[in-house]
């Protein structure tokens, strides 16, 4: 099993996300995680999602389908080497009275996360990093009592010098930039 | 450009009329059938419903301009809208309420979506503020349409209609045309516009590139392949119709001597009396041209999809093969078969483009051997189907009399099953764009409002449909349409009383446990005249040229009951899973 990342550029229209998701479903793709959020352009969606599959060749036939659907304007897939990604965690822990305390330091050198909230009872921690980091941070933090934990999904944008939104089409752009 | 122009023009029109005249405001439901006007639509296949009452309260004011037809059940209306849209190159229309007016249409818009028809359905909905509460007759009808259909929108407020119904006709005629939904919630039909009524045509889309022109070196590569090529095949599909290349893909093979291949739905582009023309492809196709798919060098395919019907088992499909693929939808590159030279855009331009860089070639001895396998077909199967001893009549020879009799000039419409597929064997087509048919979704029940909806679409050209027993039962209700609008539409039922195919299925593969497919079936020909479409049975071989007279003398429309051989099989045969070259002859 290989993890393919597709970003998909589409307009930010009511229903796309069906559009692109039953592509995945009709060809039993399972999706691993997924975020979509306006772009630098005005009314131009980006997603992100993350699958993973057995055969290269299934993954250029679903990026062909999901061009297909009239509202997406492009789309790209990438394999893990050609991006530089990225998936943000909430850890909420315990820290009761008379618990073991928490080693602030090591949390923020070692693991690169930080506390955003204080509460008496416990704090919010967020680190950014790969699911394996995030991870191994969830393991280091796991015997203090996570009361909740979430990820978002991965966002991901490509290594290559030029800017993905060159490759849309043609037209007159509003940009928040 | 042109856009530009459009635009330029309309913001002319703006400067010279800066004030809005009230008597140019309308109401949604106005508004609608002007778009559909405007857009040149003639024709509507419609049932009304709650939800679209103000759009049906309009037609009352455009009945002059535009013909609404009444069907008796919505499925009806998109088949009617298919073979419509089929035969005449234009986009079929439907008009139908919410929930289920919408959820009947269903069926026709899966239909249309595999078989790339240009269709554009209006559903009624409930008013915008009555939305996911459950209302009468609301479905999701977005939701249940996304799958199957090439676009769909829905359309809350009246301003919104002009430009989406440009939209909707754009997309669904352009590139590989499709079925378009569009959801119009009611107070979108009865609220008054805020501005000027307004029609544009849309020309182009930011997110939607159609291509159209090939690429050069994509047309180069192909070129030098067919140049090199020792023993070249060319398949043809619904891609050449629809972009009308029959011209240019004669011109080809002549220039280039390939023999030619048809698909189900590319039947017709080629006449069968042309000496290239080798004949049908896939499950029931063709001897030489199934066993030969597996001896070419170069296999051309233009405007097809290498549906499994066609290809049996991939894996041992043309494999010595290097294949050209001349498509419209880049999604179908690849998608079964590896093409080593991808062609992507319209049929009718790639071949123009690749007209002058072929050679001109004979290639002989290539040809010659489809005649072999031609001659085996010959006196195996088609001899013994067209002069038969059997005392019930055959269901091919009521096809080739049929073909004789007109022909192979009429418009064929065929449903779903033996009798499609003997149709197809045995119907000698002389003239393009003659052949109407289910092939992807394989849709009992099509041929009869498809034959009606290509009757209207094409007045001066006789239509038939050949239908079975089980599939005239499916949407027989169309027969009230037909007689209400008097057309003189044809059909012929091949009563077998058994759903053939099904049966001839578990004869061959399920040790003949007939598992619910013998049929008791009604009285058609009664049925026929309940509605008021004459009609008769033929039982005798001695009267079927009579009968077949009868059928196409009539100026109205006419119902023929043939009763034919109760368990015959479609031969040859390339069984599920088979490779190509393993098709049986018996």
């Amino acid at each position: 099993m290989t993890t393919y990342t597709i970003c998909v550029f589409t307009e930010n229209t009511i229903g796309i996300l069906n559009k692109i998701t039953i592509l995945f479903t009709r060809r039993r793709i399972n999706i691993e995680s997924l975020t979509v959020s306006e772009t630098e352009r005005k009314g131009v969606s980006r997603f992100t999602i993350v699958i993973r599959h057995e055969s290269r060749e299934a993954v250029e036939k679903l990026v062909r389908q999901i061009r297909k659907v009239v509202e997406v304007l492009a789309v790209f897939g990438y394999l893990n080497d050609d991006i530089a990604y990225n998936e943000i965690a909430l850890f909420k822990v315990a820290t009761p009275s008379g618990a073991k305390p928490l080693d602030i330091e090591t949390v923020n050198k070692v693991y690169k996360a930080w506390v955003v909230y204080w509460h008496l009872d416990y704090v919010v921690i967020e680190k950014t990093g790969t699911e394996e980091e995030i991870f191994d941070f969830f393991n280091y933090i796991k015997p203090h009592g996570i009361l909740e934990f979430v990820r978002s999904g991965r966002v991901a944008v490509s290594k290559s010098p030029q800017s993905l939104v060159e490759y849309l089409p043609e037209a007159e752009w509003e940009y928040y930039l | 450009m042109e856009y530009k122009e459009n635009q330029a023009v309309t913001a002319e029109v703006e400067e010279q009329q800066p004030k809005v005249e009230a008597a140019e405001l309308m109401n949604g439901s106005h508004a609608l059938i002007r778009s559909l006007i405007a857009e040149g639509v003639d024709t509507i296949f419609g049932y009304p419903g709650g939800a679209i009452m103000p759009v049906y309260d309009a037609i009352y004011d455009y009945q002059d301009q535009v013909n609404h037809i009444l069907v008796r059940h919505e499925q009806g209306a998109g088949h009617a809208a298919e073979g419509y849209a089929r035969v005449s190159g234009r986009v079929g229309v439907c008009l139908v309420t919410s929930g289920p007016g919408a959820t009947n249409l269903v069926t026709a818009i899966a239909d249309a979506i595999i078989d790339s028809t240009p269709m554009v359905c209006v559903i009624g909905q409930v008013a915008m503020h009555l939305l996911g509460t459950d209302a009468f007759q609301e479905t999701d009808v977005i939701g249940v349409t996304m799958p199957i259909t090439k676009w769909n929108y829905q359309i809350t407020s009246a301003d919104e209609i002009p430009e989406v119904m440009a939209k909707a006709f754009y997309i669904a005629k352009s590139g590989r045309p499709g079925p378009v939904l569009i959801d119009i919630t009611k107070n979108a039909q009865q609220e008054m516009m805020t501005k000027a009524f307004n029609y544009s045509c849309c020309q182009k889309l930011i997110s939607y590139h159609p291509r159209l022109t090939p690429k050069r070196e994509q047309v180069e590569k192909a070129a030098k392949l067919i140049n090199e090529a020792k023993r070249p095949l060319l398949l043809f599909g619904h891609g050449v119709k629809i972009s009308g290349a029959e011209k240019e893909l004669l011109e080809l093979v002549e220039k280039a001597g390939i023999p030619c291949a048809s698909t189900l739905l590319g039947l017709s582009s080629v006449p069968v009396d042309h000496p290239l023309y080798a004949g049908w492809l896939g499950m029931h196709g063709n001897y030489g041209t199934n066993v030969l798919t597996n001896q070419c060098d170069v296999m051309i395919g233009v405007g097809l999809r290498f549906d499994d019907r066609v290809t049996g088992d991939v894996s041992r499909y043309a494999k010595q093969a290097k294949i050209i693929h001349i498509e419209i939808d880049p999604a179908e590159i690849d998608k079964v078969v590896k093409a080593e030279a991808p062609v992507v855009g319209d049929a009718k331009q790639a071949l123009q483009m690749l007209l002058p860089m072929i050679n001109p070639n004979d290639h002989s001895m290539w040809r010659n051997e489809f005649r072999k396998y031609e001659a085996l077909e010959d006196e195996k199967i088609t001899q013994r189907e067209l002069a038969p001893t059997t005392e019930k009549i055959k269901m091919a020879e009521v096809i080739r009399m049929l073909s004789d009799k007109t022909k192979g000039e009429a418009v064929v419409v065929a449903d779903v099953g033996q009798h499609q597929m003997m149709t197809a064997r045995y119907y000698q087509f002389k003239k393009n764009n003659s052949f109407i048919t289910s092939g992807g979704l394989g849709t009992m029940g099509y041929a009869l409002p498809a034959a009606f909806g290509a009757k209207v679409g094409a007045p001066e050209r006789e239509v038939v449909a050949i239908i079975g027993d089980g599939c005239f039962q499916m949407t027989i209700q169309e027969l009230g349409t037909i007689a209400q609008s008097g057309l003189p539409v044809k059909a012929i039922i091949l009563n077998n009383n058994y759903l053939g195919m099904v049966r001839q299925w578990q004869q061959l593969f399920f040790q003949k446990r007939y598992s619910f497919v013998e049929l008791q079936n009604p009285d058609f020909i009664t049925i026929a005249k309940g509605f008021g479409v004459d009609g008769h049975t033929c039982e005798q071989r001695a009267d079927l040229n009579d009968s077949l007279d009868r059928l196409l003398q009539s100026d109205k429309p006419y119902l023929l009951e043939v009763i034919v051989e109760k368990e015959e099989n479609v031969f040859p045969m390339v069984p599920t899973g088979a490779c190509v070259a393993d098709i049986r002859l018996e």
